[in-house]
């Protein structure tokens, strides 16, 4: 199993797939960070003291424990990359036919797809660490320039850290499954993206109580770090939300797995 | 010599069309087993069966009573080179080869052995998206070659390849065999197999033709000869050949085809008989006739056929100014 990650870890540093969505993720979270200050700056944001006026001899930039958390989780809104980095780990050896070889080597189709959601997790716990050294980098240097403290940022980094480094995994995970049963690429993205940006949100909203047991509602218990919307979504604790959204990743790859072991590769 | 594989009744069929039907044969180590049929005759599916890729519906396909996919690290045994196998177009060559060297357990250093071995070396670090359709072929046998494996089951391994390639390609598949390796290679053209393969076996629409060796197909080539003659007088040759113990048969209303005769045996015997000849042709059965009257005659059964086939395919017209010095003449 190792030499499978491995040999999967290869796969994926050896094409343009998770520089690329690293690349996009990362600009992203720039521009996230901005947004951050500039809303910070002119109170317009939904964070406690940001709105509190200078005069009272209240910090200009993120102070609070919470702010300065918000600031250092800005790349939490990445996660649909540790998504797509799942779904195209897998489909992208369908889109290009690589998969032939692959079951040559590994001619068990459920280890394969194994071997892809570990290489995935790990894919996905490594776009977390950067999106959170990009934060601590960029943010900080922001916040230092307004007069703040980088070691008050990097002191958060225990709460946001674990949380936001199991979520993206989990991602991850949730994408190699569903790659595994929309091995189309095109198809798989679409899916992806239409259920966390419009199906999901409409989902919750027509369905009472369901926010707790939807994808991002899971993740987002599994974050713990429920910021702003928390409390509309009635959350499981961490460890329940972790098992809920890997049990929907588990799923589908255990559905793609059957599915894989009867196709014909022709 | 045990069998290195072995199929046997093996079937699939997809929806409503048998692609294999009930076909079982072997190879043996040490020798190559050209795998011959025109294409669409199951040849493919067959060795992808064999390899897990696509599942069986019926029968067994084994290395060494083994099924592919219960073999230790099948790389190790069994290599593979496929159609429509692709690379990912931005990896470079070394990268793919690494790829399967890391997941197959193999050292690393297999991967520029292999490289070497045909020939691709200088291009290690290329893209495979720059590489054509010849040097494809090449990086899908070092793949295989990376677990040194004895076994090795190339299908139509000959396309794309220049003339060169497929001398080389010709040497490199001898040297496997002469090593003690077994393989098995699959074509639609045995006049490209011709000098590399020590046995062939021959399919058509998913079923087993014949297996036999190729110096049997080569005798049965050789019995294969004929003599066409175009005569305005063909009721009187006729006549002449019912008189001796010869087979023939009519294939056009002024043409026949006497079997094994040669012209010096003809010539005397028109000479005698004062026969006027417009044509006198020397059919000697190539391989590749066999082949196809194998392959043509399975599928219609029908013994005219195999007349029929050769005047388009020769083209009488064509041939006629050599059939004027004949030895012996007309009279």
């Amino acid at each position: 199993m190792i030499a499978g990650v491995r040999s999967e870890w290869l796969k994926m540093r050896t094409t343009a797939v998770p520089w690329v969505l690293a690349g996009i993720a990362l600009i992203v979270n720039a521009l996230l960070i901005l947004v951050y200050f500039v809303n910070h700056g002119t109170g317009g944001g939904n964070n406690n003291g940001g709105s509190e006026p200078n005069t009272f001899g209240i910090p200009n930039y993120p102070h609070t424990t919470q702010q300065l958390r918000n600031l250092l989780g800005s790349g939490f809104e990445s996660y649909l990359f540790a998504l797509l980095l799942g779904t195209l780990c897998l489909t992208t050896e369908f889109r290009h036919k690589t998969v032939t070889t692959s079951f040559l080597v590994t001619p068990r189709r459920p280890r394969f797809v194994a071997s892809k959601l570990l290489t995935a997790a790990l894919l996905g716990a490594g776009l977390a660490v950067i999106m959170l050294v990009a934060t601590l980098i960029g943010g900080g240097a922001t916040l230092a320039a307004q007069g703040g403290s980088i070691t008050d940022l990097i002191r958060q980094l225990p709460a946001v850290a674990p949380g936001m480094i199991l979520v993206f995994a989990l991602f991850a995970i949730l994408g190699v499954g569903v790659g595994s049963v929309l091995t189309n690429q095109v198809a798989a993205i679409v899916v992806c993206l239409g259920w966390f940006i419009i199906l999901e949100g409409i989902l919750v909203q027509l369905v009472h109580g369901a926010a707790p047991w939807v994808p991002t509602g899971a993740a987002i218990a599994a974050s713990n770090l429920t910021r702003g919307r928390g409390s509309d979504f009635g959350l499981f604790n961490w460890w329940q939300g972790t098992l809920l959204m890997l049990a929907y990743g588990l799923a589908f790859a255990a559905v793609g797995s059957l599915i894989l072991t009867r196709r014909d590769i022709t | 010599m045990p069998s290195a594989i072995e199929v046997q009744t093996l079937s699939k069929r997809f929806g409503n069309v048998q692609a294999v039907d009930n076909l079982s044969f072997e190879v043996v180590a040490g020798r190559v087993t050209g795998f011959l049929g025109p294409n669409g005759s199951g040849k493919t599916t067959t060795l992808r069966m064999l390899l897990g890729l696509v599942s069986i519906t019926g029968g067994t396909a084994t290395f060494g009573g083994k099924r592919y996919a219960d073999l230790d690290h099948p790389i190790h045994h069994v290599g593979a080179v496929l159609e429509a196998t692709s690379f990912h177009p931005s990896r470079r060559a070394e990268d793919h080869l690494k790829m399967v060297a890391i997941g197959a357990g193999l050292p690393l250093s297999r991967v520029d052995d292999t490289l070497a071995q045909v020939g691709l070396s200088e291009v290690a670090r290329r893209r495979v998206g720059k590489f054509s359709l010849g040097m494809r072929q090449r990086l899908q046998l070092a793949t295989a070659l990376l677990g040194d494996p004895e076994i090795l089951i190339l299908d139509e391994p000959a396309n794309g390849l220049d003339p060169q390639g497929i001398q080389w390609l010709r040497t490199f598949i001898r040297h496997q065999a002469s090593i003690g390796h077994a393989v098995l290679v699959s074509s639609h053209l045995l006049s490209e197999m011709e000098e590399t393969v020590d046995d062939v076996v021959i399919v058509s629409h998913g079923r087993l033709v014949l297996q036999t060796t190729l110096a049997e197909l080569a005798s049965r080539a050789g019995t294969r000869t004929g003599l066409r003659i175009r005569t305005p007088e063909l009721g009187r040759l006729v006549g002449i050949l019912q008189a001796i113990p010869v087979g023939y048969r009519q294939v056009a209303p002024d043409m026949l085809v006497i079997d094994g005769a040669t012209p010096e045996w003809f010539g005397p015997l028109a000479a005698q008989h004062q026969l006027v000849l417009y044509e006198l042709i020397h059919e000697k059965g190539s391989l590749e006739d066999v082949f196809l009257q194998l392959t043509h005659g399975f599928d219609a059964a029908d013994p005219t056929l195999m007349g029929s086939g050769q005047p388009g395919a020769n083209g009488p017209t064509a041939l006629s100014p050599r059939t004027a010095p004949m030895p012996g003449g007309t009279a």
